[in-house]
């Protein structure tokens, strides 16, 4: 894959969505690991599809930061996918959802965030894979 | 946790995000003397780490040790996050980013609250 001419996916409003990112993966790597370790037997869909989503918005942190595209499409696909999965599941199989997940009900205990970002990140990775030139803006490397 | 450390805490992060909200208005990257402000809170949580694990040594609460002690670590980790930031990206997007960070911090102080009580 050529590099050449297209933004880096963490400049400028990409540094925003890096962190927004950041956090996420933090809450939810926490979230899973703590709830995994000390009481997986109450709820282990919920609790392994909560650590699951946590490794996934690490993998889009670092993918979106270093400019790795080919990742970062992969993972913010994969978090769409699993955000609205969850969405409806956690709203709909209620028996297998009895705790909360960084993903049930659409992210709700995290502002809706969760389900707002991964639109964010398909459209930033669609913006910046254009030709830098197009946008007025000079190729930063930063 | 102790109310009034935490109301100081979630005050001084608003003062920062205000701050830094004005410096995203007026298009300009975070400034020195916002992360001094910063490290200001930095310390005000550092002692409010310390009397809350005297407290729990001493007073053995009826808590869950690894969320109160998870969400107390990640507390101190965001602010420096967004103070390397700041010296990356000499853009507004640094200013917006620590408007985030600071709100982070007020936020996950309330949960803490919530998760601990008042003591």
């Amino acid at each position: 894959m050529t590099q050449v001419a297209t933004r880096s996916t963490a400049s400028g409003p990409g540094r925003l969505l890096v962190a927004v990112y950041g956090i996420l993966a933090l809450a939810a790597t926490a979230r899973g690991a703590y709830q995994v370790a000390l009481k997986l037997d109450e709820a282990p869909v919920a609790y392994l599809l909560s650590l699951a989503s946590g490794i996934v918005y690490v993998v889009a942190t670092i993918a979106l930061a270093k400019d790795w595209r080919a990742l970062a499409w992969w993972a913010v696909g994969i978090e769409m996918a699993g955000v609205l999965t969850v969405g409806v599941l956690s709203l709909t199989v209620v028996d297998d959802f009895p705790d909360e997940t960084v993903w049930s009900a659409f992210g709700q205990g995290y502002g809706y965030v969760p389900v707002i970002l991964p639109f964010l990140g398909l459209l930033w990775l669609w913006r910046t894979g254009r030709p830098a030139t197009r946008t007025g803006r000079p190729a930063t490397t930063a | 946790m102790i109310v009034a450390l935490a109301l100081l805490v979630v005050a001084l992060c608003v003062a920062l995000a205000g701050w830094a909200s004005w410096f995203v208005v007026r298009d300009r990257a975070v400034v020195l003397r916002q992360l001094w402000g910063g490290a200001v809170v930095e310390a005000v949580l550092l002692v409010q780490a310390l009397v809350a694990g005297v407290v729990a040594v001493t007073t053995a609460p009826d808590i869950d040790a690894v969320l109160v002690w998870g969400y107390v670590l990640t507390q101190l980790l965001i602010l420096p996050i967004a103070a390397a930031w700041a010296f990356a990206e000499r853009t507004r997007w640094s200013s917006v980013v620590l408007v985030l960070a600071a709100l982070t911090v007020a936020f996950l102080e309330y949960r803490l609250l919530q998760i601990w009580g008042t003591v």
